[in-house]
């Protein structure tokens, strides 16, 4: 009974609000020794679109990210969801962290790991750990809830994170780097499984990777950071859609030119 | 079944690696004392009369009570403080740099010099003996938490904030069990600290205890006696320190297993558990 019930609030999550930075700014430090990192940025991230913030190293892309989740706070300008000025994490948004050995915790098993944040809402324990298992299955791990998250793969851990962004309930998921420490196969994998579940639940999501490839396949747009203070030197549309393919949509011209595009624009 | 009888052999050798130096080194003592007529050195078959004797007609029974239970109330009472105070200080980062000197003082004065005092001031019965275990052992817990509770990775209190995980329910199931492996090493430091204190604190004066036994032996000539209860602290700190290794086994059984997962790529801990399934 339950799991039909969680199973229609998985399936109607789909995002409805805009997620906007407005001319933002970040600087650390104070006074004169204040280095400037984000340079006044405008970023919109519509319902159901995936964005990705590409940018050379030390760019700011984690600083622009933690502004978006709320953990930090800018130094000037607006980070706003829908019309709502965001000052403090918000459960529409929900994030999936770079060190997934870190931010899963070593004490509770994956299943709880997941569910674990529902808890702080006070979301009774059945009722939890049966969303949890309806997210573990989403992301392709039906049968390992049971198990510690250091006895999982790599790309097994950070699947078990996303479910745990998606049980929470956000419709708006920030992946940081989310893929940088995994092999190959699994990145495409993990990949896949981004795109699939923007298509199936309707969530928006924003990546920030530092590969350019990754940014042009899973992105409706990438928004490319250069320079010191870091501003939004380019918005690149991508134009292929939901479906998407590791070979054929790599294959395709406009893959390459939106690519040699954005290198062209992060070398300079 | 199988299993288990191939396994006894492999146990028993392991045990035998363990016990052999205490054999020989008892032995040694057994022998080599056997002929000793040194007041201050009895012959160890001496000393273990006494310590049978002290059991069965004398009042070490008694004082083996008086001693355990003061450590153990003592131990009990400094933890449960030392991890609620270490807690609140890790946490606010602004009372523990307030703090830091004081601590830094508190942890270097040796905690046995102010048995005369505490003592003097609250008499020679339980309690103030309690007092001195549990503010001796406090220090350690206190410490070890602080650090424990500061040394949480940046991404799980990230993760925590961004997950809006309400306030008690962040310090129960994320900051207690990731400050959990250095209590327990603040607990088990703490435990040598309390034996100490615990005898140091008899023998000052006392009513009872086995520090208390030490030194009424020791001030009658007794010197067998007062060898026997020596040795006898040594086994109750023995035994005291084995039991808290199995308690941190159980509780800490994450922590272990996947320490030996990184370093070996197995685990060898649940080994049990699969044993159990064949």
């Amino acid at each position: 009974m339950t799991t039909v019930q969680n199973l229609d609030r998985l399936e109607e999550r789909q995002a409805r609000h805009t997620l906007s930075v407005q001319s933002l700014s970040k600087s650390y430090g104070e006074g004169a020794d204040a280095v400037e990192v984000l340079h006044e940025l405008d970023v919109r991230v519509e319902p159901n679109e995936v964005v990705c913030i590409v940018g050379p190293s030390g760019a700011g892309k984690t600083t622009l990210l933690r502004c978006l989740a709320g953990l930090l706070p800018p130094s000037s300008g607006k980070v706003m969801l829908g019309d709502q000025e965001m000052t403090e994490p918000l459960s529409e948004v929900g994030v999936v962290f770079q060190d997934y050995s870190r931010s899963l915790l070593p004490w509770m098993r994956t299943k709880e790991n997941v569910a674990f944040p529902l808890q702080g809402r006070g979301m009774g324990r059945s009722q939890r750990m049966a969303l949890a298992e309806q997210c573990l299955d989403a992301v392709g791990l039906p049968a390992v809830g049971r198990k510690y998250p250091w006895q999982l793969s790599g790309g097994m851990q950070q699947r078990a994170a996303i479910a745990r962004a998606l049980a929470y309930q956000s419709e708006i998921l920030l992946m940081d780097e989310p893929f940088a420490s995994v092999d190959a196969q699994t990145r495409f994998d993990l990949e896949d499984l981004v795109l699939d579940l923007r298509k199936r639940l309707g969530i928006s999501i924003v990546v920030v990777t530092h590969d350019i490839d990754e940014a042009v396949y899973l992105a409706d747009r990438v928004v490319v950071l250069s320079g010191h203070p870091a501003t939004v030197v380019d918005v690149v549309d991508v134009p292929f859609g939901m479906d998407r393919d590791q070979i054929d949509t790599k294959a395709d011209a406009r893959f390459t030119e939106a690519r040699r595009r954005i290198l062209n624009e992060i070398r300079h | 079944m199988s299993t288990i009888l191939a396994e006894a052999p492999k146990q028993l050798g392991r045990l035998l690696e363990q016990v052999w130096l205490v054999a020989v080194l008892a032995a040694a003592w057994w022998f080599l004392s056997a002929n000793s007529t040194s007041v201050y050195f009895p012959p160890l078959s001496k000393i273990m009369q006494s310590l049978v004797s002290g059991f069965t007609t004398g009042t070490m029974m008694r004082d083996v009570v008086f001693s355990l239970s003061n450590i153990l109330i003592g131990i009990a009472v400094a933890t449960v403080l030392g991890v609620a105070v270490g807690i609140l200080i890790g946490e606010l980062e602004r009372l523990r740099q307030v703090l830091d000197p004081f601590l830094q003082f508190v942890r270097s004065v040796p905690q046995s010099a102010l048995i005369p005092i505490v003592i003097g001031a609250l008499g020679i019965g339980q309690a103030p003996k309690i007092y001195m275990i549990a503010f001796a052992c406090f220090w350690p817990v206190l410490l070890n938490t602080i650090d424990g509770v500061r040394s949480i990775a940046p991404e799980v209190r990230d993760m925590a904030k961004s997950y809006r995980i309400p306030t008690t329910l962040r310090i129960r199931r994320i900051v207690l069990p990731a400050a959990l492996p250095q209590i327990v090493a603040g607990v088990r430091v703490s435990l040598a600290v309390g034996v100490v204190i615990m005898v140091v604190s008899e023998i000052f004066s006392a009513v009872a205890g086995i520090g208390h036994y030490i030194n009424m032996a020791g001030s009658s000539f007794d010197i067998s006696g007062a060898w026997a209860g020596t040795l006898l602290v040594g086994a109750l700190g023995y035994l005291l320190s084995v039991s808290f290794i199995l308690f941190e086994k159980g509780t800490l059984r994450w922590y272990f297993d996947s320490a030996a997962l990184a370093s070996h790529g197995r685990i060898k801990t649940t080994r049990s558990r699969r044993k159990a399934k064949k």
